[in-house]
């Protein structure tokens, strides 16, 4: 475990794994996790360690306010998470291109750190996620306003009905997402983020990935970005939602792996199962 | 092998079990919690409620006991959603035995 001071009392937890046995690196991965249930956890016990088995460096962390990482009560916009992965790459020395992977909200990090800086960026993959738009914020809003009225300011019915329907985990998962929100600035935050433009989007000219779950919502963006973007290939995993990177962990890792890789059909992943 | 306790050359699944019982003293220390039994039916997750990124703090603790020959993550990573939600100490503990076994036959 590494606790990484990146100023202004700011230290985010990160983890980063590669080849052992002395294996040469052949690139870099960034993975960034998503917003208010998620964690560096969610790629550390998944494809993390069939990326790093393919001689990959794979640096993970966790966001402001989530995971291992210290929690301020304000400064949740994309552009401070965007500042707060510079800060954290310039802290590990990671200085040559990147491959950025990103879930949900991750990947909206993921897809801004690329557009901030498209000389240090040699891939992106979005996992269940999309760019910074005027409707992504707007999407936005609409979740987290939700999940301000009826979680966070109504804890007691809605984490008995989360108990009661969806079980224990994720409700433990809920109160956690609850806290999160009350503590911070996290929700009004987010949707008041400065977004991109339509010229910020396609001046992002690395290789784009983007991975959907077949029955989420999302999947309707892949047309969107493979028109947009000047090189985007999308995927779209049938039988999921929002959850595909854990629930389908196999299937999502490969096709990320071959884009690292360059390879041009989907990579099996090392040790893990298509499932 | 480590010296702490165990017999040099063997792997004793109750040293394993004994280790992995102090290591997640240590985790859930940090909720306050002092006083759970914990056997090899106990779950990770329903028992003692930690979750996933307590889990990769218990990976870190796992690695500095044994080094490179117990890999979690991999170990987790084979397995889908529900079998790590279901997921025991009895099972870690089998895992980890197993693990320093083939280290050790080399």
């Amino acid at each position: 475990m590494t606790i990484v001071d990146i100023g202004g009392g700011l230290r985010l937890h990160a983890q980063r794994i590669g080849p052992r046995g002395g294996r040469p690196v052949t690139a870099t991965a960034v993975l960034v996790h998503g917003l208010l249930t998620d964690s560096l956890a969610s790629y550390y016990f998944t494809v993390a360690p069939a990326f790093a088995a393919s001689g990959i460096d794979v640096v993970m962390y966790d966001l402001r306010g989530h995971g291992r990482s210290t929690r301020p009560a304000t400064g949740y916009t994309l552009d401070d998470s965007i500042d707060d992965l510079e800060a954290l790459l310039d802290r590990l020395e990671v200085t040559g291109p990147v491959h950025l992977v990103g879930n949900s909200y991750g990947g909206t990090v993921a897809f801004g750190y690329a557009a901030r800086h498209p000389e240090r960026a040699a891939g992106v993959s979005l996992i269940e996620s999309e760019p910074a738009t005027a409707a992504w914020a707007g999407k936005l809003d609409g979740i987290l306003g939700r999940v301000m009225h009826e979680l966070a300011h109504n804890e007691a019915d809605a984490i008995a009905w989360i108990t009661a329907n969806r079980g224990q985990n994720t409700a433990r998962l809920a109160k956690g997402a609850a806290r999160l929100a009350r503590e911070t600035t996290l929700a009004e935050d987010i949707p008041a983020s400065r977004v991109l433009s339509e010229d910020e989007i396609s001046s992002v000219r690395c290789p784009v990935l983007g991975v959907y779950g077949g029955d989420s919502d999302l999947a309707e963006l892949a047309p969107w970005m493979e028109s947009v973007l000047p090189d985007c290939r999308t995927v779209v995993v049938p039988g999921h939602e929002h959850s595909v990177l854990v629930e389908a962990s196999g299937t999502v890792g490969g096709h990320i792996l071959s884009l690292i890789l360059g390879a041009t059909v989907p990579v099996q992943l090392a040790g893990a199962e298509a499932r | 092998m480590s010296l702490n306790g165990q017999r040099i050359g063997t792997v004793d699944e109750e040293a394993v079990l004994a280790d992995i019982r102090s290591m997640l003293a240590t985790l859930l220390d940090e909720y306050g919690i002092d006083d759970v039994e914990i056997r090899m039916d106990t779950t990770f997750n329903r028992d003692l409620e930690l979750e996933s990124i307590d889990l990769v703090t218990l990976a870190g603790l796992l690695e500095e006991k044994y080094g490179s020959r117990v890999n979690f993550a991999e170990f987790l990573a084979g397995m889908d959603f529900e079998e790590i939600i279901e997921l025991t100490v009895g099972r870690l503990v089998e895992h980890v035995v197993a693990s320093l076994k083939a280290a050790e036959a080399g």
